[in-house]
């Protein structure tokens, strides 16, 4: 075995590493740095770079006009969003919509996963895996129209099977009646994204470590068992860190499409979310900067959410984002 | 690891395929990176403006070769790159045209043209751009270089003139017309029911809302099932965009024409508006009694454009509250299946027999629609030209019509018309593809009525050729009323008054007034449904529900910004 | 607990029976909308509204596809999508790779400021007109290369979540293995090239399956920032740009009454939107499967444990 002496090894004790002086740990892990920090200028440019557009939310934004030429109105988009007399709703259903797509989401995607993972001949895993994503390539248009079809009062498939199933006596008009809105869009949210979901937490069962099994197994460890104390241990960091993920986004409304396309004036109460408030009043009639506003505050509210969730992931030694 | 080796090498045969597709695609402009998307190709910059004095005077004189940039939400199959029309025009006017649609939003797209002021040359109208000046006046390009332009325009030229500042900005392409104005079919809006029903009941006339839906209510308790289905008797749309099916009949039930959200009294040009006022309710009313008899379509306000178009499809709807266009591929869907006596005729009624409906009106003239010439454009005149050129009768004919011996022949009369196989030729996309030119007609302006020889301006109008595509049922209908077309139906509109339509008043982005139209809209989507569909003795509860929300939405914004604009119009739109 | 033995005869054979039933519905219920979409693509458009198609057309015509490959530039627009998803993908894939190994070092000095850098833009979004003029002051409107550094008319290069689902993967990677490599005098990047990136193979497949599917559907990007070049419209922009123009020669309340009667056609957007889809998604279809192999090599993961 050679003896580099050029590179420190990297396993010098803590106390040796905390002596270091700041400057001879950069040198050392130099090449750690040249592997990100490209990475890092790139993001900063692109992504961070065009945040001086935040500034139109402070005003009146026109385009066609430099960002230093256009009327500033403080406060005032941030006003109308907040002071509408709907906003308290509207941040409630797409708190709500978001809640309930994400919990829905989590459950199907695992609970299919470990199904799957149990199915051992791999060409019908692989079939029924590849079979179970197609909807994901099928654009929202498609499958709201496909939803709105199997609602229908009109022979719809749901209001058929329940009736021939005794469950209801006459057809539900389920897209007319709010109260039912936030379960159609998580359950249209699962049906087209839940084999999708899928392919992530396959990919983290299939890293488990096998040995683990075959020691469950000695243990007398049945399959459920099997699954509990090894199979979901072994993917919680990747569950743990989508978790986190997902908090951060609860603004996002469980998604657009199915809000847009789907909502009517019927559920209006029950369907409008923030981003599609902000279309309706802000994109479409030409006010671009309520758009950044609302956007800033989701935003803002992301940021705390996520230190949060992280925060609490830290406490209870669960795996962290940051 | 053999797996890796291989993803590697077929990644890397990939990468070298299309790294020299890349390589080849970006030496083909190698001039023209980056920067703006609206410079003309390299050699229109360089054609030298010596050439234009000599060709001022004939409208068709070869110009040297140049390309014009457009911008436009196509209408029409996207053409071919061999296509025949853009062929011709490139070989008999020196023009290429070069088109970019639009694809997504048109919000963001205009956002980002306008903040990074990267135009094409021609662009289709939008109040943002006009806002933004990304586009530059015409008045005095049209006077010196677009003779057709100006004699076309020639009655209506102060209309042309944008509120704001005087300037001409945008060419409208449809509301002028030439000849006399004949339209055979109907294509407005009308309460329309089936000719089944009306067969049914021997033809009657009728002008009331309670006749009309005596006549539904009879049919559909005699037929309950049609083809196996459900009968439907009223249905409806609120969809999107789609929204006059729920919100427009109150006005043209008093006796008005389409004038938006507004009634406009004729005389003081004053607005007022319909909505949750009285003028509204009883309709509403009605509706909510027709949907206790169980004859409103419990799915009208929930249901999704496609579920509409399917519905009528099959047929079972007697009635519902449209413009004829909207529902076009459901009447091409009953044609084609047969059921021609499910089709629908549109009748126009009123509160008062006493009251003379105003359903069908002459066109107005379509501001704030049609071509501009941007700012960024090189050499506007040639531009202006190139649509005055296109506005000749020959030019007109061959976008409309087509091409003799293809699209159309010439009778012994010297009327146009066309053969079975021509008109099924016509509704062939892969066809239009390469032959036609639909998006480029769809802005152009156009010359509409009858041309001096007697033929129509296309073969929509032409007399002969609707009367060709009549079925035996819409000549039994339509002989039984002593009519001849289906406009017939209607009263003959009186002229426009000066400050006619009110819908296309622009309510300015951004501000109040449209907020309040905004609002006006979501607030009817929500609570005119649920008062329709609710028990008859909660209709009143949820009326004056709607009434109160309203109160407090700003609408003075929105009929202040109206009245402002219908004023400005009768005071500066003296030429009618 | 019941004894080992005992628990093989009836359990696996109740379970495998509901899980293959359960796998059943899920097969059929996402399989349908799939097959009817199929279905209306290969229906007439005027028939279909009528509705009642389901998994079998009822007025067969191939008069939509005709029409989506005659439309434009549909062939070229292929090749330029295949291009930039594959450079796209290989390049972000090794990028983010890259940047996850060396977030996923509990030494590296700057771990928590660049994760904390990454996250952070998930959650915020500077907006489309600056973006626009930040595209716009780098020459990048109107180049193939804004495909690849700004897909999706975001930063989408390097994503955030692919980078995060790959740290934890490497994470999850026996620590001792890059020690002895490291221990061996292997540097960060040799240690990252010849032992993480093999290992990695299942995550690898995974996000680069994920930002494959993002690059070959992407055209709003195209929309924004590629417009007015043909030759840099991708498969996904030809075929909206179809779809466009079939809704809006039906939908135009401005057209007078003559235009709206003589653009009827039997084509209508729901038919149309059928057709396109099934053409774009059929070639990205092919990708999984061919990725799909690739996760189960974690399996030899065990074996390299000491």
């Amino acid at each position: 075995m050679t003896q580099h002496t050029v590179h420190k090894v990297d396993l010098a004790p803590q106390s040796a590493r905390r002596t270091e002086s700041f400057w001879s740990r950069v040198i050392r892990q130099r090449q750690l740095i040249l592997m990100s920090f490209p990475m890092v200028l790139y993001v900063l440019l692109f992504a961070y770079g065009p945040i001086w557009g935040w500034l139109m939310a402070f005003q009146n934004y026109k385009p066609g006009f430099s960002i230093t030429d256009q009327t500033w109105v403080g406060f005032d988009q941030f006003r109308f969003l907040f002071m509408d007399e709907g906003f308290t709703r509207v941040l409630r259903n797409t708190i709500a919509m978001s809640f309930i797509s994400l919990i829905l989401g989590f459950v199907t995607a695992i609970g299919l996963a470990l199904l799957m993972n149990e199915i051992k001949k791999t060409g019908i895993k692989r079939l029924i895996q590849t079979i179970s994503y197609l909807p994901h390539f099928l654009s929202w248009v498609i499958v709201t129209g496909l939803v709105s079809m199997a609602l229908s009062t009109e022979g719809g498939i749901i209001n058929v099977v329940l009736m021939k199933l005794h469950l209801i006596d006459k057809p539900i008009l389920w897209l007319g009646e709010g109260k039912y809105f936030w379960g159609i869009v998580g359950l249209t949210n699962v049906w087209k994204e839940v084999g999708w979901n899928t392919i992530i937490y396959l990919a983290a069962i299939a890293s488990v470590d096998p040995s683990l099994y075959e020691a469950a197994e000695v243990d007398g460890a049945g399959r459920f068992r099997k699954i509990w104390n090894v199979t979901l241990p072994g993917i919680r960091p990747v569950i743990v860190i989508l978790l986190i993920m997902n908090v951060g986004w609860i603004l996002n409304g469980g998604g657009f499409d199915i809000q847009y396309f789907l909502g009517n004036g019927q559920v209006l109460d029950w369907s409008e979310t923030i981003d599609i408030f902000v279309l309706k009043y802000g994109l479409r009639i030409g006010n671009y900067s309520l758009g950044v506003a609302a956007g800033i505050f989701k935003t803002v509210v992301s940021i705390v959410l996520l230190y949060c969730a992280n925060t609490i992931a830290k406490r209870l030694g669960e795996e962290r984002l940051i | 690891m053999g797996v890796r080796a291989r993803k590697t090498a077929l990644g890397l045969l990939m990468l070298i395929l299309a790294f020299s597709l890349v390589a080849s695609a970006c030496s083909k402009n190698g001039n023209n990176e980056g920067g703006s998307s609206s410079s003309p190709a390299p050699s229109a910059s360089d054609s030298s403006p010596a050439a234009s004095p000599s060709e001022s005077g004939s409208p068709e004189a070869p110009v040297e070769p140049f390309t014009i940039s457009l911008f436009t939400a196509a209408t029409g199959p996207i053409p071919t790159d061999d296509n025949k029309i853009y062929q011709e025009i490139r070989e008999q006017l020196g023009v290429t045209l070069k088109e970019e649609y639009l694809v997504g939003d048109i919000e963001q797209k205009l956002g980002v043209m306008i903040a990074g002021g990267d135009y094409p040359d021609m662009i289709t109208a939008n109040a943002k751009l006009t806002a933004a000046k990304a586009v530059i006046p015409l008045e005095d390009l049209i006077e010196q270089h677009g003779p057709n332009l100006k004699k076309h325009y020639g009655k209506v030229w102060e209309q042309l003139k944008d509120p704001a500042d005087g300037h001409i900005y945008w060419l409208p392409n449809y509301g002028v017309y030439q000849g006399e104005f004949k339209p055979t079919d109907y294509m407005g809006p009308a309460f329309y029911i089936q000719k089944a029903v009306l067969k049914e009941y021997g033809y009657p006339k009728f002008k009331t809302l309670d006749e009309y839906f005596k006549l539904i209510e009879d049919y559909a308790a005699k037929y309950p099932e049609i083809d196996g289905q459900p009968t439907i008797g009223f249905s409806s749309l609120a969809f999107d965009w789609r929204d006059w099916g729920l919100r427009n009949a109150p006005q043209h039930l008093a006796g008005h024409p389409n004038d938006g959200g507004v009634l406009v009294d004729p005389v003081t040009n004053v607005a007022t508006l319909f909505s949750a006022t009285d003028t509204a309710k009883p309709y509403y009313k009605k509706l909510n009694e027709i949907n206790a008899k169980g004859l409103m379509d419990q799915e009208a306000f929930a249901q999704n454009y496609d579920q509409y178009l399917a519905k009528l499809s099959s047929g079972r709807v007697l009635g519902m509250f449209d413009q004829r266009w909207n529902f076009g591929q459901a009447h091409d869907s009953l044609v084609s299946q047969g059921k021609f006596e499910r089709t629908y005729v549109g009748f126009p009624l009123v509160y008062d027999v006493n009251t003379k409906d105003y359903y069908l009106d002459r066109p107005p003239i379509n501001l704030m629609n049609g071509f501009g010439i941007t700012v960024n454009a090189k050499e506007p005149e040639k531009i202006i030209k190139f649509i005055d050129t296109m506005l000749s009768e020959k030019w007109q004919k061959r976008l409309n019509w087509g091409e003799e011996g293809v699209d159309y022949l010439v009778g012994d009369n010297g009327l146009y018309y066309r053969t079975p196989e021509m008109r099924t030729q016509q509704e062939d996309v892969t066809w239009k593809q390469k032959y036609k030119a639909e998006s480029l007609w769809g802005y152009l302006p156009k010359l509409e009525g009858n041309y001096p020889d007697g033929n129509a301006d296309g073969p929509g109008n032409q007399p002969d050729e609707f009367f060709a595509n009549l079925k035996d049922i819409d000549k039994e209908v339509l002989s039984a009323y002593g009519y001849k077309t289906w406009t017939d139906f209607f009263s003959s509109p009186p002229d426009n008054r000066v400050s006619y339509p009110a819908w296309n008043i622009d309510l300015i982005e951004g501000s109040p007034a449209r907020v309040a139209n905004q609002k006006m809209k979501d607030l009817d989507f929500k609570l005119l449904p649920k008062a329709i569909l609710s028990k008859p003795e909660n209709f009143e509860d949820v009326w004056n529900e709607y009434v109160s929300e309203m109160a407090k939405v700003d609408t003075k914004a929105y009929l202040d910004r109206i009245n402002e604009q219908l004023k400005w119009r009768v005071d500066n739109w003296t030429s009618k | 607990m019941q004894t080992v033995r005992s628990k093989f005869k009836t359990e696996p054979f109740l379970f495998h029976t509901f899980n293959y039933l359960f796998m059943l519905f899920v097969v059929v219920v996402t399989l349908y909308p799939f097959l009817n979409t199929l279905a209306i693509s290969f229906n007439s458009g005027i028939d279909t509204t009528r509705g009642g198609i389901y998994v079998w057309p009822r007025e067969w015509t191939l008069k939509n596809y005709e029409a989506v490959f005659l439309s434009g530039r549909v062939f070229d627009a292929f090749w330029v999508s295949v291009a930039r998803t594959v450079i796209g993908t290989v390049v972000s894939v090794f990028l983010t790779a890259m940047l996850a190994y060396t977030i996923s070092r509990k030494e590296y000095i700057f771990r928590k400021p660049v994760t904390l850098i990454f996250v952070l833009t998930m959650y915020f979004s500077a907006g489309l007109i600056p973006s626009y003029f930040l595209i716009k002051d780098l020459n990048l409107l109107n180049t193939f290369l804004v495909y690849i550094l700004f897909p999706g008319a975001g930063a989408g290069l390097i994503s955030a979540f692919n980078m995060l689902v790959v740290r934890t993967y490497i994470r999850s990677l026996p620590e001792s293995l890059i020690e002895s490599a490291k221990i061996d005098g292997a540097s960060d990047f040799k240690v990252f090239m010849s032992i993480i990136l093999p290992l990695c193979t299942p995550v690898l497949a995974t996000i680069a399956l994920f930002t494959a599917v993002g690059q070959w559907n992407s055209w709003f990007d195209t929309f924004i920032f590629a417009s007015s070049r043909q030759e840099l419209s991708t498969l996904q922009y030809e075929l909206m740009k179809m779809l466009s123009s079939t809704v809006n020669s039906n939908a135009n309340p401005s057209l007078s009454s003559t235009a709206a009667k003589d653009t009827a056609t039997m084509i209508t957007p729901l038919s149309i939107r059928a057709a396109i889809t099934i053409v774009a998604s059929v070639p990205i279809l092919f990708v999984y499967p061919f990725l799909q192999r690739h996760f189960v090599a974690g399996l030899q993961l065990g074996s390299v444990k000491e």
